[in-house]
């Protein structure tokens, strides 16, 4: 498995932010506050990494003069996150 | 974190990330009372709806048009309050995105060719709800579309059959019902 991807997906809040990216086009950063129950503070952090790491993308845009941001799955994060998941199937199989 | 938890974690997120009814059952609701109010309207007083050549015509797309205005502008709003787009509320948006051109293109061959729409537009309403319920598993819905386009079928083979009657009955079955059964399902149970 790809270290880097075992080492970023090792974080409970970034796991979930790609789990559900991975089965929505796109999520906004309320409705990952959500999902993941973390600080808006946290969250932001992780998101910056995952981005760092080109696995999601970020959209930011202007809604009635307020600043908003959608962030969705990039095809290199849906192919890595599968590539882990087939991992994480495998080790459960042959246990 | 081992790997039993990351299985755990990612079980639990795919599973709270739910494709919501409630709007998909709004919006059929809607439209099945303004079309059966529009039929009921056009049937009760035809001297209002045809006082000249276009005035129908213009009485069933305009009024629609304004309907997929707020609908449109519905959906938008609520999926911006939801906070994300399913991949599975994708598909049924470019379902009835599709509908909406397959509409309107039908309406305007109808015009030209001076037909009446009433069984193009219920058979591909028919089409449309068959494969929106198989999609979200929703019998109900599936249902409702079989049994619009049986009725479209019966149609064809009864004839002097007021079209705007059959709209009330197809569109109170085939959506109407259905939108109810949406709008009031308990998604958590």
């Amino acid at each position: 498995m790809n270290k880097e991807i075992e080492k970023l997906l090792f974080n409970p809040i970034r796991l979930k932010i790609i789990s559900f990216l991975i089965t929505v086009e796109y999520g906004n950063f309320n409705a990952l506050i959500e999902i993941t129950d973390a600080s808006k503070g946290n969250l932001s952090i992780q998101l910056k990494k995952l981005n760092e790491a080109k696995l999601i993308k970020i959209k930011k845009y202007f809604q009635k003069s307020y600043p908003k941001t959608d962030y969705s799955i990039t095809k290199k994060g849906r192919k890595d996150f599968e590539c882990f998941f087939k991992q994480l199937e495998l080790y459960n199989k042959k246990k | 974190m081992n790997k039993e938890e990351q299985i755990k974690i990612i079980n639990e997120t795919i599973t709270k990330t739910k494709f919501t009814l409630k709007p998909l059952g709004y919006n059929f609701i809607f439209w099945g009372f303004l079309i059966i109010s529009m039929s009921l309207f056009h049937y009760f007083f035809p001297e209002i709806v045809q006082f000249n050549v276009y005035s129908a015509a213009i009485y069933w797309v305009l009024i629609p048009l304004l309907g997929m205005i707020y609908t449109t502008y519905y959906n938008i709003k609520t999926g911006k309050a939801i906070g994300y787009e399913t991949i599975l509320g994708r598909v049924i948006k470019i379902i009835w995105g599709v509908f909406g051109g397959s509409w309107l293109a039908i309406v305007i061959i109808s015009l030209i060719y001076n037909d009446n729409p009433v069984q193009d537009i219920l058979f591909l309403l028919g089409v449309t709800l068959t494969m929106s319920g198989l999609i979200i598993k929703f019998n109900k819905i599936t249902l409702g579309g079989i049994l619009l386009i049986l009725f479209v079928i019966y149609t064809y083979f009864v004839p002097d059959l007021n079209f705007l009657l059959v709209n009330v009955v197809g569109i109170t079955f085939g959506m109407l019902l259905p939108g109810f059964a949406l709008y009031f399902y308990k998604e958590n149970e």
